[in-house]
């Protein structure tokens, strides 16, 4: 391709392709970025590692014109530039494959390839006839130099999710990108085609394409990148090339509180809980492979009358799969799942729910609450049939009132009439909110998931004392959380989560934060 | 002969629908479903009328009947892509305005309430020569051919071509398809939506010039009879694809045409009158039916 070896002519004499200088970046209160510098030199491929809301996102924004930064400069071939929009950023050859794709789905892939860029018979504008034999021609050669085979005549709809990707990238080499950036490419594919995936990233490096590769699958980072950049909180923590690492200093790094390699340590077995207490059993659960989810490899764990469970992991190794095949909002295809000894493996969502599980969803904002309808509406939800709400097949306005009241005032819930929308609370209030609901319930398990995202320092501590107050009164949690701190903050036990399985049990007294983090990147023990 | 004339009046009823099914189509295609083809098909017949009088040319007066369909079509597209109105709000908005001018125009200058009868006014040419009129079964039919409707037929062949192998026809799939993906591929998704919807409001006053001119020559304000809700029914059933599309507007067109004949052999005229819009209910229903249906076994 004529772009790349004009890339690759001139990478002597360039040091940086892509950089940024001391980017910062503030939403309101919360900084997203802070004196962000990383260096991308011509040809490499830079991996940046980071766990879910680290600020890795609006790097990209800005490095991509989308997001302008509050203060800093953005490098391309040692120049200082102004990215005012993505077009701006396009035309230095920047080019972002996201975890959307944007293809269009009713349209072949070839139409989606040269969407824009049609090559034409003789040019006449908009009414140019488009020379469908050359756009065919073209992206066979593409595919052909990458030693992919794609049917370019199907619709997008039709394809699968990796050749989507593919697609996808070499539209942007087609229109000259040298710069390619990647959001967690990974995430949608099997692990075959991550192995094609690498191959072509490895192959566009030899022909002089620079690749930022966001990501935080640690062992992908190992095998691919030349060099690894680690934010946490917004922050640059660590930068280095990969030969000179590995990935207990990188985790270290990316769960924080560690500047030193971590030290070897055998998981703990936790103690022998009586049969009688097991509110939860899971045993050898899995599911299906799914695109754009990790199936679980057979999950054990159980959860005892008035335990805190904590389930630590990087996000994306099963954990949100687990959480729905519990609540019954995902099917398994092997393994049992029991509560209080009674098998429910296929029940569903209502049925477990009248059986005594609470849900708190870790997307708050489609799953947890209904924004738009009102405090009063939120709590009641789910016990509309019942009395006191329900009299007679139709709703009792003053005792719904009440029963809302007394809900809410249980954990808590700021609020200022019981009309206001659920969606003018405060992130802390909204989810004390779903709080509220599900421990009205009284549930015998709370399975809760990221309870504190987006929820300010006040709120948190609130929700963490709703949890403990819930457990010393006899409830079960499983509590679902990317935020370390708070697994060891809140667990009787902790278990760890990688690669669809549970690698790792402790108690939370025997635990420490550099054990999890080693388990947690362990990737599933011996197969990885 | 019944045959002959049936295929006959099918032939010409069919074709105000066809040419505003033919714009409302690749207007939808582009994203924008266009209620308003009544009120340019309105326009259009008003003009074409005016303008038939005034020059005596049967050729400029479609030519401005569709101009006249291209602007209001491209005025309604930039309130919906430039001011953010509701698509269909704006479009019924538009067919109660654009009806209300008319008549206040037909009161104001022609001084009369509802129909305009001008002198001299063009009708379309029947433009085949006369000994084909003998031939059996499709005579009567080749004898009534004129301009706009051999057109319209063309338009159907062309416009599969046209959609699939033009850059702009691709870029109205793209915008209509993922409007985000056309924009980040640089397509300008709301230039593409202003011409999709004044090419719409083109084929509409097409339809409606043919309205006034094929035969009767005088303008009604009851003339278009919701011919553009028709034409929206029939690229909904066609989905969009131009082929199927005139299918159903020949269907359209074969009902009409029964309805008429229905009528002068003594059925209660109201009631058969109302066959085609019926027929109109029933093919929403089974679009809707089969979407559903399509739906429900993808996912």
């Amino acid at each position: 391709m004529e772009v790349q070896n004009a890339a690759h002519r001139d990478a002597n004499q360039v040091s940086v392709r892509l950089g940024a200088e001391e980017l910062s970046k503030r939403y309101g209160n919360i900084e997203a970025n802070r004196d962000v510098s990383i260096a991308v030199a011509p040809g490499e491929i830079h991996a940046i590692v980071g766990e879910n809301g680290a600020g890795k996102s609006t790097l990209m924004r800005m490095l991509q014109g989308i997001e302008q930064p509050d203060s800093g400069r953005i490098i391309v071939d040692d120049q200082i530039v102004s990215l005012s929009g993505p077009q701006r950023a396009f035309a230095l050859g920047i080019g972002m494959v996201h975890q959307e794709f944007m293809l269009a789905p009713d349209l072949t892939l070839l139409e989606n390839l040269v969407l824009g860029d049609e090559p034409v018979y003789r040019a006449f504008g908009a009414a140019s006839r488009i020379n469908w034999p050359a756009a065919l021609e073209s992206g066979e050669r593409l595919a052909r130099e990458a030693a992919a085979h794609v049917d370019w005549s199907r619709t997008v709809l039709t394809t699968p999710v990796h050749i989507q990707q593919f697609v996808e990238i070499i539209r942007l080499l087609r229109r000259g990108t040298r710069i390619l950036i990647l959001d967690e490419p990974t995430a949608v594919l099997a692990p075959q085609q991550v192995e094609d995936l690498f191959d072509l990233l490895r192959k566009l490096r030899e022909d002089g394409t620079t690749i930022l590769f966001i990501s935080h699958k640690l062992k992908e980072v190992m095998a691919l990148a030349d060099r690894v950049t680690v934010i946490r909180r917004g922050e640059v923590r660590y930068s280095s090339p990969v030969a000179e690492t590995d990935t207990d200093t990188i985790a270290g790094h990316m769960v924080g509180g560690l500047d030193t390699p971590v030290a070897t340590a055998r998981p703990t077995s936790a103690s022998k809980i009586e049969t009688d207490d097991v509110v939860l059993d899971v045993q050898m659960l899995t599911t299906p492979i799914v695109e754009k989810s990790h199936p679980l490899r057979g999950v054990d764990l159980h959860i005892g009358r008035g335990e805190i469970v904590g389930l630590a992991g990087v996000s994306g190794n099963g954990q949100n799969e687990l959480v729905e095949c519990l609540v019954g909002l995902r099917d398994s295809d092997g393994g049992t799942v029991s509560l209080a000894g009674q098998d429910i493996t296929h029940l569903s969502n209502q049925h477990r729910r009248a059986l005594g599980i609470g849900y708190v969803s870790a997307d708050r904002r489609h799953e947890g609450l209904a924004l738009q309808a009102s405090v009063e509406a939120n709590v009641i939800a789910g016990s509309q049939r019942k009395a006191p709400v329900s009299k007679g097949g139709f709703f009792d306005r003053k005792a719904m009132r009440q029963v809302a009241e007394k809900r809410l005032a249980f954990v808590d819930v700021r609020y200022g009439v019981l009309n206001d929308a659920a969606g003018d609370l405060s992130g802390g209030n909204q989810q004390r909110l779903v709080f509220a609901r599900e421990i009205a319930a009284d549930p015998s398990l709370l399975i809760v998931s990221q309870p504190t995202r987006g929820v300010d320092l006040v709120g948190i501590a609130a929700i963490h004392a709703i949890l403990s107050d819930f457990r010393n009164s006899g409830g079960s949690v499983l509590l679902v959380s990317e935020e370390l701190d708070e697994i060891l903050a809140l667990s009787d036990r902790i278990l760890v989560m990688a690669d669809g399985k549970i690698v790792g049990e402790m108690n939370a007294a025997e635990a420490d934060i550099g054990t999890i983090g080693k388990l947690m990147v362990m990737q599933g023990g011996g197969d990885g | 002969m019944i045959v002959d004339q049936i295929i006959a009046a099918s032939l010409t009823l069919t074709t105000p629908i066809l040419l505003a099914a033919m714009g409302g189509l690749v207007n939808r295609q582009g994203g924008i479903v266009n209620i308003a083809l009544d009120a340019k098909m309105l326009a259009g017949a008003f003009v074409a009328v005016i303008v038939s009088s005034a020059t005596d040319g049967w050729f400029i007066a479609v030519l401005a009947a569709a101009i006249a369909g291209a602007l209001i079509g491209y005025l309604y597209s930039l309130v919906i892509t430039r001011a953010n109105a509701n698509m269909i709000v704006a479009g019924l908005g538009l067919n109660v305005l654009v009806a209300g001018m008319i008549g206040f125009v037909l009161n104001w200058v022609y001084d009369s309430s509802g129909t305009l009868r001008l002198p001299d006014v063009q009708r379309l040419p029947k433009f085949l020569p006369e000994f084909m009129y003998d031939i059996p079964v499709v005579g009567l039919a080749l004898s009534e051919l004129e301009p706009l409707t051999v057109f319209a037929w063309i338009t159907v062949l062309v416009l599969p071509f046209l959609l699939a192998n033009t850059r702009i026809g691709l870029w109205i799939r793209a915008t209509g398809n993922a409007p985000q993906v056309a924009r980040a591929m640089g397509i300008s998704g709301r230039n593409v939506q202003d011409f999709s919807t004044a090419f719409a409001g083109f084929f509409s006053g097409l339809g409606g010039a043919h309205l006034a001119l094929a035969s009767i020559g005088l303008f009604n304000e009851g003339l278009t009879a919701g011919r553009g809700f028709i034409a929206l029914a029939a690229f909904y059933f066609g989905r969009d694809r131009p082929i199927a599309t005139a299918l159903v507007c020949l269907l359209f067109g074969f009902l009409d045409a029964t309805q008429i004949r229905m009528q002068t052999a003594g059925l209660p005229p109201k009631l058969i009158g109302t066959i085609p819009y019926l027929m109109v209910l029933v093919a929403l229903c089974i679009a809707g039916w089969r979407n559903h249906r399509r739906k429900a076994v993808s996912s």
